[in-house]
């Protein structure tokens, strides 16, 4: 049985050494969010998952969900999990308190949300898709809408859905068919089919509120006609002055689908036959409200990733010391026993340290771009939410493609060192390699998000976004390079970052003439960038560790750790980067000219 | 010799209203000595009062009629009592006195007296015959009389109708219509003598047509001047912008007395109707811009200012409102055949402009022959005296003249003539490299230029560029003269104009092959807005110091080149030459100007400095001006003056005076003749050419700064530098000491060029240089930070 503990103390150096966010809270005025609040906030969290739902987690793979006469059953001790977890007012944790949330920062909430996927991924879809969901109506319902639905999201007495896809339409939202027909009376009629609807039907809540994607009658073709519609299963109702769940509405699942991976999260078809809707935001706007949505989940999506390597990574790390195997080349290590463990090898700790030092970069990466989302809402300066804004936008691209993709390489590699054991299922590592295949593809495919990074984030304001990596960045740079001590963080990281200032110009500067340049780039590029980014990630934490481990006796080895793996990081993984740049500087003529029938 | 040009030496213009003077002004912005002549002021002291104030009036109207207020001592004011003997030494005499015939004819009278033999005497009448305003005049005068209309404002607008009665002798045509070509830089229109003329009559017709169709399309007026915008070529007042600019209470006068001159079945009488809301826009006083607004009307909020429009209807004014139309839409996405897709639409945007171009256009078409010989001279006279970028045959060739008769048809309306007989032909084609227009005779014939007119559109027809890339091209302009075009957006500077400047100086050689000299010339608006801010951005934004030091490395030796280059280099810059671009200028071994030419310096308002040499060759220029004390801190002084405040020159002439231009380089009135101007200063030049020496600089060093910003300090006490400005202006005024030199160091132009470079990446790494080039990029108007 697999086994997870929360990674409490790296969650603190980076929180506390290295964004040091008490500052910044603060700073934003959010002085409730204390480090020791958030500190025991994390450790509470932490316990809830190690105990509530890890245990649930490869069972809930083995036994699934199923479906029977329209209703869907989530696997045993789901419904008791999700009590607990709703009761401990972890689904409210940054909602807003008017509507019964904590009103915690963002940040903390990345922090909850990495422990939820490595402990058990499928769980935290349900709760995952209700944030979503209380997203759109917080930020574009009415006063109306936001009463009678947020309370009961924020609770999670009730949860939330996204109902985006069609059969004929995925990434290209533009195709949708369902429609809503004006009833008259302020409501609508929607009518249609969805499919690969996240926690569409389960029986963990008392409602399902369905945000729905439709076409009005006479909307413009294409994406510019798009609406977004609040579609409960039940509809509410007030009873002895609360909020209640009502008759039935015309919103029904068909079925679910049997998938590789999560397969303890419903994945419903959903029916809707003349459905009562009510309309959020604007008419034809519905795109709008529905990316508010999505930039949260996909960066939602990317820590799914990190969690899963985290996860994949403890029980690599735990076979590797405990089982033996052979002995080491250089003369035997355990001479108590038959064998050396097998972590005494080189391609061994390879793979364990390449998950290592993704893993904890990409935490500290995940991390200072969480924080932007806090900066975001609370900073008093136009300006500085603007940067936060931009630094957010820029990042969800390629945190969620680089996190998953890496994400799901690193719990195939940390598979790779179970041997044999890790293809049966019972050990429970495969299920880490099937829960996170799904990441690289939903909430946009991976390729969609590379596009987005050179298409619309670099281009955008004369590159403006850019700005609030590749400066802070550079000043790094600027303020380190005389440090001898660091030279072997900063000098690498100065090589790649020339680089990825190269390769950005070209890229800027071919697409404008040919956008197929841009797009044969993007994939290579969003890698490099995400590489740069945990470079520069390590390069700091490097340097705190550095000075951290000079003064504390105790957690020297821990310092030490954090400075040896930055190393590792610097010589082994970031030269991937010069891959990247020949790749994209050679161009787009080796894909394009390819005619169809030459494949 | 009866038809050959006499020369014009001197002028006299009677009649000192907006227009007599204004054009008086041009006249001294050609260096001509001028009279100006209007009648005795009623109890004033002075007798002339009326035409000395007309003077001053000139010395402070916006925009400038003027283009240098030194030309108003060449303006001699009187009254037309007391000194009608100054016009006897005047060869031409434009009368722009009021739209009364008997008025004129009394000075007509008068004239006869004291003109000399041979002079011309021509009327600025917008509305009265020629054959109306001779009656009753001598055989000598009626032969030395014509029709000169300009428009307003004279300076500005291109138009000048030349209208000559069946009497006018031959040689006062040719004489009128050269000069007011060479020397006044108009567009000389020849038409006939009809009502309107050519302009004001389609013009009136196209006013008159848009805002009928405008009430009855149901769009707004923002709706209506975003349709008759972009996508047809019209200036960006659009259709009720332009009543406002005119005047609403002139249109209701204009229009009948325009109507009441044409024939009873004129399809303009047609158009012409009632409009309620332009009678309740002048009841209320909203007469136009002149008066408290019009159809928009500029509203305060606060500090904000809201810009609002009149609602057609209703006549309640609203917030303009960000305008989204389908067919239009379409139209601005499809640039080929925008205009066309416009049409093709169904909804009110599609509706207004069929309504207001369809008898626009047939008015036009069916006119040619009757106001003008050609239809080349209808296109001309609305694209310089309406601004319109198309003239109406090339707004139909567009569209398509067979799509175009069908739809006349299919609309149940006659197809104009011309149109028929066009059969789906084109009304230009181009044959063999020459543009020729159809005739009304069913034939195509040349479009013939003027002698001494050279424009880049017609080599382009003929000929291949000799190299070409996405922002600048090489061609032959012939005689051994290659001329570099840039293309880019805005005539921007980008790595790719750079790269054909170097192309061109392989090209060119030594200069002793084919190739003898450069052109640096365009037909563009404007010559150069400079370097290409965007690219600067994006390089900042991305931290990109090392590439952006190297662009600035690579433009100060590609113009050190051009400077130094074996052949002669000219530029001809017209419109705005700014920043970079005022810098290839000040590389340049001559340069001809057209008179419209905005040059400037005007890197601080971006929050840099010239980084392309434009410090060093200024300073360079103000340290050998004869007008300055010896030494080098007043020329330090003066360099400092002009760029801190990024003065741009008004005019080519005062270019001179800011010593962007230097005497000995030329000016040319008429954009057209411009390039043909600059290619024969090349061919002199290239005759013996010998480049120039270099420069070697003697600085005042840290000394000379400290006073340098002693002086900025005085302007931020007095509010007129702000905070960001003393952090720009210090760094220039580094470059312009000499940075940290002694004060007997020889500095060389490449160590002015290291500063330059050193000042310039020093301030794209602060937030108050990139917060202005954001600004500037997002807005278009400078950050006062």
């Amino acid at each position: 049985m697999p086994t997870y503990t929360a990674p409490l103390d790296n969650f603190r150096f980076v929180l506390n050494d290295v964004l040091q966010v008490g500052d910044v809270f603060a700073r934003l005025g959010l002085t409730e969010a204390t480090p020791d609040l958030l500190d025991a906030v994390i450790e509470e969290a932490g316990k809830f998952c190690e105990n509530e739902i890890q245990p649930l987690n490869l069972s809930g793979d083995t036994d699934g969900c199923t479906f029977e006469n329209g209703v869907v059953r989530t696997p045993k001790g789901f419904k008791e999990a999700y009590d607990k977890f709703r009761e401990g007012g972890w689904i409210g944790l940054t909602a807003d308190p008017a509507y019964g949330g904590q009103g915690l920062p963002h940040t903390v909430s990345s922090v909850l949300d990495e422990m939820v996927s490595a402990a058990n991924t499928s769980f935290g879809m349900y709760p995952g898709l209700s944030g979503g969901a209380y997203r759109a109506i917080s930020q574009h319902g009415s006063q109306e809408q936001k009463d009678l639905y947020l309370p009961q999201l924020t609770d999670g007495i009730w949860s939330g859905t996204m109902c985006l896809t069609e059969p004929q339409c995925g990434t290209d939202l533009g195709l949708i068919r369902t429609k809503a027909v004006p009833d008259g009376d302020g409501t609508y009629k929607v009518t249609g089919t969805k499919i690969f609807i996240s926690a569409g039907e389960h029986d963990l809540t008392e409602n399902i509120i369905h945000l729905v994607l439709a076409r009005l009658p006479e909307a413009p073709a294409g994406i510019r006609g798009i609406s977004l519609f609040i579609v409960p299963k039940f509809l509410p109702r007030a009873e002895n002055g609360a909020t209640v769940a009502g008759p039935r509405n015309a919103i029904a699942c068909g079925s679910i689908e049997h998938k590789m991976g999560i397969r303890a999260s419903s994945t419903c078809v959903m029916n809707l036959d003349d459905a009562t809707g009510w309309l959020i935001g604007e008419p034809n706007k519905g795109m709008r409200a529905m990316f508010t949505m999505m930039n949260a989940a996909r960066l939602g999506v990317a820590i799914q990733g990190l969690g899963l390597a985290e996860v994949a990574y403890q029980n690599a790390l735990a076979y590797a010391k405990d089982r033996i195997q052979g002995r080491a080349l250089t003369g035997a290590q355990a001479l108590d026993k038959a064998a050396d463990p097998i972590i005494v090898h080189p391609d061994v700790r390879k793979n364990l340290l390449t998950v290592k030092s993704f893993v904890e970069g990409a935490r500290a990466l995940g991390l200072w771009v969480s924080l932007q989302l806090d900066i975001e809402e609370h900073a008093t300066d136009p300006k500085e939410r603007e940067a936060a804004n931009d630094l957010l936008a820029l990042m969800t691209p390629i945190l969620k493609s680089y996190f998953t993709d890496a994400g799901f390489e690193a719990t195939n590699t940390s598979m790779q060192v179970w041997g044999g054991h890790g293809y049966i299922h019972e050990n429970g590592v495969e299920q880490f390699v099937r829960d996170a295949r799904i990441t690289q593809i939903y909430e946009g495919a991976n390729g969609v998000q590379a596009l987005d990074l050179v298409g619309r984030k670099l281009p955008a304001n004369m590159g403006r976004s850019l700005r609030r990596f590749f400066h802070p960045v550079a000043h790094f740079l600027e303020e380190n390079q005389t440090d001898a001590e660091l030279g072997e963080f900063v000098s690498p990281l100065a090589k790649a970052f020339g680089k990825l200032q190269q390769a950005t110009g070209f890229i800027a500067q071919k697409g404008l003439v040919n956008p197929n340049e841009a797009a044969a780039a993007s994939s290579s590029y969003l890698r490099m960038f995400a590489l740069v980014a945990i470079g520069f990630m390590w390069a700091r934490m490097a340097k705190v560790a550095k000075a951290r481990a000079a003064e504390s006796g105790v957690r020297a080895a821990f310092y030490d750790s954090k400075v040896k793996t930055a190393r590792f990081f610097m010589t082994k993984i970031l030269p991937e980067t010069e891959q990247h740049f020949r790749a994209i500087m050679a161009g787009a003529k080796p894909l394009m000219d390819f005619g169809v029938e030459e494949f | 010799m009866p038809g050959m040009p006499r020369e014009i030496k001197k002028v006299a213009v009677i009649g000192s209203g907006v227009m007599g003077a204004a054009i008086a002004a041009h006249m001294t912005n050609a260096g001509l000595p001028v009279v100006l002549l209007d009648i005795v002021a009623k109890d004033a002291n002075d007798r002339s009062a009326i035409a000395k104030g007309a003077v001053a009036k000139l010395l402070k109207t916006e925009p400038a009629p003027f283009m240098s207020p030194r030309n108003a001592k060449l303006v001699t004011p009187g009254n037309l009592e007391d000194d009608l003997n100054l016009l006897a030494d005047c060869d031409w005499i434009v009368e722009a006195i009021i739209e009364n015939v008997k008025i004129k004819h009394d000075l007509y009278a008068r004239l006869e007296t004291v003109r000399k033999a041979g002079s011309i005497v021509t009327s600025n009448t917008s509305t009265i015959p020629l054959k109306n305003l001779i009656e009753g005049r001598s055989e000598a005068f009626r032969r030395d009389f014509a029709i000169t209309h300009f428009f307003n404002p004279p300076r500005y607008m291109r138009l000048l109708e030349l209208v000559s009665g069946e009497e006018t002798a031959a040689y006062v045509t040719e004489t009128l219509a050269r000069f007011c070509d060479v020397q006044l830089g108009k567009g000389v229109v020849r038409c006939h003598d009809t009502p309107g003329f050519i302009a004001n009559r389609i013009g009136m017709m196209w006013m008159q047509a848009g805002l009928n169709t405008a009430e009855e399309s149901g769009l707004t007026v923002e709706e209506a001047d975003a349709v008759a915008g972009k996508v047809m070529g019209f200036p960006s007042t659009g259709l009720f912008g332009l009543f406002d600019l005119v005047g609403i209470d002139l249109m209701p006068h204009v229009s009948s007395s325009m109507a009441s001159s044409l024939p009873e079945t004129d399809p303009y009488r047609g158009q012409l109707r009632d409009s309620p809301i332009i009678t309740k826009l002048i009841e209320t006083g909203y007469t136009g811009r002149k008066g408290k607004g019009g159809f928009y009307r500029m509203t305060k909020n606060g500090a904000a200012r809201l810009k609002e429009a009149v609602d057609l209807k209703t006549g309640e004014y609203h917030a303009v409102k960000q305008v989204s139309i389908a067919s239009l839409d379409a139209a601005l996405a499809d640039r080929k055949t925008g205009l066309k897709t416009l049409l093709s639409g169904t909804d009110a945007g599609a509706r207004f402009a069929w309504g207001m171009l369809a008898p626009t256009f047939a008015y036009a078409a069916d006119l040619v022959g009757e106001i003008a010989d050609t239809l080349v001279e209808v296109d001309e006279a609305m694209k310089f005296g309406y601004g319109w970028k198309f003239g109406p045959f090339e707004l139909m060739d567009q569209i398509g003249t067979a799509w175009l008769a069908e739809q006349y048809r299919a609309r149940g309306l006659a197809i104009p003539k011309l149109l028929g007989s066009a059969a789906g032909r084109n009304f230009y084609r181009v044959e063999n490299g020459q543009l020729q227009f159809l005739g009304l005779d069913g034939g195509y014939h040349d479009v013939v230029r003027a002698e001494g007119v050279l424009l880049l559109a017609d080599i382009k027809r003929r000929s291949q560029p000799l190299a070409k890339n996405g922002s600048a091209s090489l061609w032959d302009i012939g005689d051994g003269v290659v001329c570099l075009e840039f293309q880019s957006k805005a005539n921007s500077l980008d790595p790719d104009i750079m790269d054909m400047i170097g192309k061109a100086l392989a090209l060119i050689g030594v200069g002793k092959g084919d190739w003898k000299a450069l052109v640096i010339g365009n037909d563009a608006d404007n010559f150069s807005v400079g370097a290409n801010l965007g690219l600067v951005m994006f390089a900042v934004n991305i931290a990109g110091y090392g590439q952006l030091e190297e662009m600035i490395g690579t433009g100060q030796q590609i113009y050190k080149a051009l400077k130094y280059a074996p052949f002669p280099v000219v530029s001809a810059p017209a419109g705005r030459a700014l920043g970079g671009g005022c810098e290839i200028t000040l590389h340049s071994a001559a340069v001809q100007a057209h008179a419209e030419t905005y040059l400037g310096l005007v890197e601080v308002g971006v929050g840099v400095i010239p980084g392309w040499g434009g410090c060093k060759e200024l300073l360079a220029r103000q340290l050998v001006n004869p007008k300055l004390p010896k030494g080098p801190i007043p020329a330090v002084a003066a360099t400092f003056q002009t760029i801190s405040t990024a003065q741009v020159s008004k005019s080519a002439a005062e270019a001179k005076d800011l010593m962007y231009l230097r005497e000995t380089d030329g000016i040319s009135m008429n954009r057209d003749r411009l390039l043909a101007d600059a290619k024969g200063r090349a061919l002199t030049l290239a005759q013996d050419y010998t480049p120039p020496k270099p420069t070697e600089f003697h600085l005042p060093g840290a000394t000379g700064k400290t006073a340098l910003n002693m002086a900025v300090h005085d302007f931020v006490t007095a509010g007129k530098a702000t905070q960001y400005d003393v952090v720009v202006a210090d760094a220039l005024a580094t470059v312009l000491t000499g940075g940290d030199i002694d004060y007997a160091d020889t500095l060389s132009e490449d160590d002015i060029s290291a500063l330059e470079r050193k000042a310039f990446i020093a301030l794209l790494k602060n937030d108050g240089t990139i917060a202005r080039i954001e600004q500037m990029l997002t807005t278009g108007k400078p950050l006062r930070n």
